[in-house]
């Protein structure tokens, strides 16, 4: 599936990712915790594309990705979420899909200028399987709403469902309970499942432990940078230097 | 859904039947043709202003410098029909590729710019388009002087039928801009204006797409230029100038961005009303600066969408409005 070795990311002087290599279990619920600052996003972002590992490597499906740039990654099948809320606000909740759908889509700009009737299926095509999207998690109701008008817990779920519209084979999910209430997290957990059904692999960023102990099946703990261990939560939780990092402090 | 259509027909007749005879109404009424050429011009400012829309309402990239465009299709034109005589029916059309392929190369290293920096190019940009052109090489476009034209044969001088050759091309451009910004093109430059970070994880090419945005706003004012030269049969440098700029963009954010009511709008108030101070022209830029912080700082959506907000809240949905502030706040 995907797979990083000694991936490194400097920012100046400060290592923030230092020589992490980690194999992802396919079709399960991956995830990656550590303490504030532990580099858990950077890491994320080297994934997605967002910033070039200064060194390493990131294979995914045999190909290397560690130099492509977000949006050919989105197209290898690489889709992400993220920790502050980014929808496309002004547009409406099935807009935000079908822009989510774009890699997918084949009619030109040509196509697109006159209209063509390829085209016109195309997107009506695309309009059926938004909405397909928006009811596989809740939000056909809302779908000509703005996304601005959702509930925060609704836009947590707006921003998974338009990432899985690109198809993607790997979901890095930053921090999808954070702001969400006790009910929406229980929710959230059934949908975690729900997506594995559809042969989706998760990365999972996230802080509320009780969640992570609960869905995962495979967790990595990143600690200043570095992977201090890996395991299922069983031996993460029974793990001393975890437990250190965690309840010891920076001191 | 029948019923509706069915009910719209009346109003749609109204429309047209208000549109093919509005240049006779307004002969009649002013007794010249005076109104019915500045109705030709805003036609041709509706193209231009419909090219900044697609840049700057829907893709989010301000141009501070898009007369350049507008002045060197024009320029382009007539100059080949000066110097070569070419007869325009293949003038025009280099006029309108011309302006295509400089803003093309143009939005190659300005795709790369933020807000505040891609306006200080846009501005560098039309500077450097208004030297140029006023003090040219060897004086080929007659520098400050301007050059003159022809007219198109077949419309001569007569505005009304320049009135109705203007409205047929305005409602074709209408028309394609009603297809793209529907498409999957429209899409992604509204994602990239409302947050470029997050189009780019959704795998659109925002370079790509705002070249593709500058490339066909080019064309369109590229395109309005290149027949204003025909139409008032002389052409200067000064077109170039900062202030034609600014007219585009306070015609499409006094009209309001994203529409085309928005634009037809902008377009006629704007032209209208400089006909109506004229004899204060001195102050035309003060007027600008005025209007555009009375819509930047009072109605965010312009004319268009404070009407719109306002036929929404007589209806009782009070959301929309405050939706809209929010967000512009976000675009910005």
């Amino acid at each position: 599936m995907i797979e990083t070795r000694n991936v490194t990311v400097r920012f100046g002087g400060l290592t923030a990712v230092n020589d992490v290599s980690i194999k992802l279990l396919p079709n399960k619920i991956n995830s990656l915790i550590g303490p504030n600052g532990a580099g858990k996003t950077t890491f994320f972002n080297a994934i997605s594309g967002v910033i070039e590992p200064d060194e390493g490597e990131i294979i995914f499906k045999g190909e290397h990705i560690e130099k492509k740039k977000g949006y050919q990654i989105c197209a290898a099948g690489i889709s992400r979420t993220y920790q502050i809320i980014n929808l496309f606000w002004q547009m409406s909740v099935i807009e935000n899909v079908m822009v989510g759908m774009t890699t997918k889509l084949k009619s030109n700009f040509w196509q697109s200028l006159f209209s063509t009737k390829f085209e016109k299926n195309e997107e009506k095509e695309a309009y059926e399987k938004a909405m397909e999207y928006l009811r596989f998690v809740g939000l056909e109701d809302y779908a000509h709403a703005r996304s601005s008008s959702l509930s925060y817990g609704n836009q947590r779920l707006l921003e998974i469902v338009r990432a899985m519209a690109s198809g993607a084979e790997l979901l890095l999910l930053d921090e999808p309970a954070a702001g969400m209430n006790s009910t929406e997290k229980r929710e959230l957990d059934v949908l975690l499942e729900r997506i594995l059904d559809r042969g989706i692999t998760i990365l999972l960023v996230e802080h509320d432990m009780k969640l992570v102990m609960n869905v995962s099946d495979y967790i990595f703990v990143m600690y200043h940078g570095a992977l201090l261990a890996e395991g299922v939560p069983e031996e993460i939780q029974a793990n001393p230097e975890v437990i250190e990092a965690y309840l010891g402090g920076d001191e | 859904m029948n019923s509706i259509k069915n009910k719209n027909i009346p109003k749609y007749l109204i429309y047209t039947v208000l549109i093919l005879a509005l240049p006779f109404l307004i002969q009649m009424i002013s007794g010249t043709t005076y109104l019915v050429m500045i109705l030709c011009i805003s036609l041709l400012y509706m193209i231009a202003v419909t090219g900044l829309d697609l840049l700057f309402g829907y893709s989010g990239q301000i141009s501070m410098g898009h007369a350049a465009f507008f002045t060197i299709g024009a320029y382009t034109t007539g100059l080949l029909n000066h110097y070569f005589d070419m007869p325009l029916w293949l003038t025009i059309p280099i006029g309108c590729i011309l302006p295509t392929i400089i803003g093309t190369i143009l939005a190659i290293p300005a795709s790369k710019l933020k807000f505040h920096f891609l306006s200080l190019a846009t501005i560098a940009f039309g500077e450097i388009t208004y030297y140029f052109l006023y003090t040219s090489p060897g004086g080929f476009t007659f520098d400050f002087k301007g050059i003159g034209a022809k007219p198109i044969s077949f419309l001569g001088q007569n505005y009304i039928k320049w009135y109705f050759f203007l409205l047929v091309i305005t409602i074709i451009v209408f028309v394609f801009k009603t297809y793209l910004v529907n498409s999957k093109v429209g899409r992604n430059f509204i994602a990239i204006r409302e947050n470029t970070h997050a189009a780019d994880g959704m795998g659109i090419n925002v370079r790509k797409y705002k070249v593709i945005a500058f490339t066909v706003s080019a064309f369109l004012t590229g395109l309005a230029g290149s027949i204003y030269v025909h139409f008032i049969q002389y052409i200067s440098p000064e077109s170039a100038q900062q202030k034609q700029s600014v007219l585009f963009l306070t015609m499409l954010l006094f009209g309001g961005t994203t529409s085309i009511p928005g634009t037809i709008i902008g377009v006629l108030f704007i032209e209208f009303l400089l006909e109506l101070i004229r004899p204060l022209q001195e102050y035309q830029m003060l007027i600008y600066g005025i209007m555009l912080l009375v819509v930047v700082v009072a109605l965010p959506g312009g004319i268009y969408g404070g009407f719109k907000d306002l036929a929404a809240k007589i209806r009782g949905r009070k959301k929309a409005g405050t939706d809209k502030t929010d967000g512009k706040a976000n675009a910005g």
